[in-house]
């Protein structure tokens, strides 16, 4: 009879589960292309960092300032500020911070509160939380040099905070989790959530428009706010500051209620994934057949001038972008952004006044910031290819075709953008002259096809995996990411710099006739380059399957 | 003389300091169904990786059916069908969608891909599921797709990494019927498999690959020519295998050293 194993030591496991995580990232450094990618996320993460440092002496000031001038309800902004930002900016940024995943971990003899605390975490390793305890810690510090008999108060009041934080954060990233467990769910919420983050930017024009009439209503509305955690937060300090220990004790109460309200609706959560829910997709059922596979036609075929591989690649490419949710509505957002931006910045447009960005200028602006988004994608052209991605190597074609097919369905994506976004901005705000509207195509034409060239290094060099329509966990090579970033940076300051000289030269056709010369430049070194990603691909090939296939 | 479908001289690939694959020749006539046998580790998915331009080999060359692999891919890719390791499908595609798609990419015209991928489809029984993403497919249906795109071309040598792993009962008998059918209309078949019995069931010829060296090479009866065993048994694959794996000194894992467990 084998012997039964002993019951482990509950902080034994939370100790095994760091030190997994940590020898994870050590193992992954092996490989010289996660070593690029941690390189690639410290320097963006020296952007976030400046960003942090700054808020921090910002709270510390303003908790300073407030408390000093006897401000004590604003600190509840602060506050406010603060939960906003931890619960919000994971479901923006992050996708709910680094995988937890409990399945992985609910075959070995683990307790459900080992679980909890584990998942609760993680729930502080994420950027968000860092940065919201840094801010929370100069709130701290900024509150006890302006008055220092509050440091326990504000210490306790900090605590409680922190931990009504991470388990509400924990909370609702579990709560979506669920609802994005299928495929199809998933993609509809990407595609509302996508939308109400572009609706956001017609927040101002409304605000414009309505203020007065909603100011009424809004103010109606602000006690409630009175009763939720941050203001609570803010409430008890300022009791305290004012030495009133009943009314410290009442909301400080309130607060700790909402924590264990969070802490038993995250425990409720864990236990029934602890239990075995099992969120992950299935096969789907079987269906009866619609019709008879024999009687399926494609029609006469409509990409006969491409060569049958490259038809083939360009076809696929078409039915995976029919197929991506979150594609589908990038592809919504240049109009929609032309109409708002029209809405905010143009000349003509009757909510602006004299002082708005000229047709002359917006046109060139529009179209820059177009290609910024819509070109993203292709520094990571092979991300949704998974395990199709050895069909390239071992079917009979050069690599040179499968390049020649991605690049052409995106050049036909983005032609059909920029014709849609060009009409959008006929209507909106009218034409630029003849020589801004061909040295803007121009500069179109060199800023695609020179970042192409590029992009499709980047695809070869720091491949990234990710999944259809799914938020969690997907993430760009962070080489990739400086790489799209850098080569941005320089088609736009090229296309910057040649704009403007011929403002300055007064040689209005100057910019023309240079886009289209480096236009010419840029397709030539386009199709030169195929060849030498061909090699590339062959030398990376090991590299990019073994990504991909993960 | 026989035509010759696969050759390899001193075929080798490390990775690192490890030799996974070293200095392999392997010799397979047109027409074999020949079986790529190995313990866990010991070479073959890099091997059939390397044969069939996945993998670059670290030295040693290789022709397939006479046509220098390194020289030239793309003729040499025309002529083979594969079932990689993990497929290799595009789980976004339907699976009639897949197919249409390999058999543009293998040259066929519309006419051709449409119909060979009707009859494919039926054949996998996969035809009653007109609209479900490969994605939603079981692991079984994936595999029986994979092998339909691998032989809609109608290549000339198949590679199969561990073709029936996940395939029920009754498609198997399907597929080894389909198989054994290509073999006697020239075929050459280029198989891996942990399950001895259908390697025995099926291959004509047999090679063992064991920490990246191949010790054994030959047809079924030569191999067991080379193996003793009591008067009136026959030397089943199994024996073959186990006999020639140990030979470096590797034993099976004794139960003793798991007394605890018992």
């Amino acid at each position: 009879m084998a012997d039964v194993a002993q019951s482990v030591n509950f902080f034994e496991q939370i100790r095994q589960v760091s030190a997994l995580r940590w020898r994870i990232l050590r193992n992954s450094m092996r490989k010289k292309n996660n070593r690029l990618d941690l390189i690639g996320m410290i320097v963006t993460g020296v952007f976030g960092g400046i960003l942090v440092v700054g808020l921090s002496f910002a709270f510390y000031a303003g908790a300073y300032a407030f408390l000093s001038q006897g401000r004590l309800e604003w600190m509840a902004l602060l506050f406010w500020g603060i939960f906003l930002f931890w619960q919000i900016f994971p479901v923006f940024v992050a996708g709910f911070g680094a995988n937890f995943e409990f399945r992985a971990l609910l075959r070995f003899p683990l307790s459900l509160r080992a679980l909890y605390i584990i998942g609760l975490a993680y729930g502080f390793a994420d950027f968000s939380a860092m940065a919201s305890v840094c801010w929370l810690l100069a709130m701290t510090a900024g509150s006890t040099t302006a008055k220092p008999g509050l440091l326990p108060a504000m210490l306790l009041i900090v605590a409680a905070f922190m931990l009504l934080n991470a388990t509400l954060e924990r909370l609702i990233g579990s709560w979506l989790e669920r609802l994005l467990s299928r495929r199809r769910t998933r993609e509809l919420f990407l595609g509302l959530f996508i939308l109400s983050m572009v609706s956001l930017n017609f927040v101002t024009p409304l605000v414009q428009r309505y203020s007065a009439s909603a100011r009424p209503a809004f103010l109606r509305l602000l006690p409630y706010f009175a009763w939720l955690p941050p203001s609570l937060a803010g409430r008890s300090l300022a009791a305290v500051t004012r030495l009133q220990p009943a009314g410290f004790l009442l909301n400080f109460a309130i607060l700790l209620f909402y924590v264990v309200l969070f802490s038993a609706l995250l425990w409720r959560r864990f236990a029934a994934q602890y239990r075995g829910e099992e969120l992950s997709e299935t096969a789907a059922p079987a269906r009866p057949a619609v019709r008879p596979i024999a009687a399926t036609d494609d029609g006469p075929d409509r990409l006969g001038l491409l060569s049958p591989q490259v038809a083939a690649i360009v076809r696929k490419e078409f039915r995976y972008l029919t197929r991506n949710g979150f594609a589908y509505i990038t592809l919504l957002m240049p109009p929609l952004l032309i109409l708002i931006f029209s809405m905010n910045f143009a000349g003509r447009h009757p909510n602006v006044g004299g002082g708005g960005v000229s047709t002359e200028m917006f046109f060139p602006g529009m179209m820059a910031y177009l290609i910024l988004i819509l070109m993203a994608p292709a520094y990571n052209c092979f991300a949704y290819e998974g395990r199709g991605i050895q069909a390239y190597f071992t079917a009979p074609l050069r690599f040179r075709e499968v390049f020649l097919a991605k690049n052409l369905m995106l050049v036909a994506v983005l032609s059909v953008e920029i014709m849609l976004s060009l009409a959008m901005l006929a209507w909106r705000v009218g034409l630029p002259s003849a020589h801004m509207l061909v040295a803007t195509c121009a500069a179109i034409i060199f800023t695609i096809i020179g970042q192409l060239t590029i992009a499709n290094w980047s695809s070869l060099k720091f491949p990234r995996k990710m999944e259809f329509g799914q938020m969690r966990g997907q993430r760009q090579s962070g080489m990739a990411v400086l790489v799209a970033f850098g080569s941005q940076i320089l088609m736009g300051g090229i296309s910057a710099v040649i704009l403007f000289t011929g403002i300055w030269t007064g040689n209005l056709w100057l910019p023309a006739e240079a886009f289209v010369f480096l236009a010419a430049a840029a397709v030539g070194g386009y199709f030169a380059s195929l060849d030498a990603l061909t090699r590339l691909a062959e030398e990376k090939k090991e590299v990019l399957i073994e990504t991909l296939t993960r | 003389m026989s035509e010759v479908a696969i050759q390899t001289q001193k075929l080798t690939r490390k990775f690192g300091d490890l030799i996974a694959v070293d200095g392999i020749d392997l010799q397979v006539t047109a027409g074999q169904f020949f079986g790529f046998l190995g313990p866990n580790g010991a070479g073959k998915s890099t091997t059939i990786k390397i044969l069939t331009g996945l993998l670059a080999p670290t030295s040693g060359s290789m022709q397939l059916l006479g046509v220098d692999f390194a020289a030239h891919p793309v003729e040499v890719k025309r002529q083979i069908g594969v079932v990689p390791e993990g497929m290799g499908l595009f789980e976004r595609l339907t699976g009639s969608e897949y197919l249409k798609f390999v058999g543009r990419m293998y040259g066929l015209d519309r006419v051709t891909t449409q119909r060979r991928s009707e009859e494919l489809l039926d054949f996998m029984q996969l035809a009653d599921r007109p609209k479900t993403m490969i994605a939603d497919y079981s692991h079984g249906m994936q595999k029986k797709l994979a092998l339909a795109a691998a032989v809609i071309h109608g290549p000339r040598i198949l590679f199969l990494d561990e073709p029936f792993e996940g395939v029920d009962a009754l498609a198997a008998g399907a597929l080894k019927a389909l198989l054994a059918r290509m073999t006697e209309r020239g075929t050459t078949i280029f198989l891996t498999s942990h399950v001895l019995e259908i390697v025995e069931r099926l291959c004509s010829h047999v090679a063992i690959i064991h920490k990246g060296r191949l010790v054994a090479q030959g047809s079924l009866e030569e191999l067991r020519a080379g193996i003793s065993v009591e008067a009136g048994d026959k030397t089943t694959l199994e024996q073959i295998f186990l006999s020639v794996v140990r030979q470096d000194g590797t034993e099976r894992p004794q139960l003793e050293e798991l007394s605890w467990l018992m």
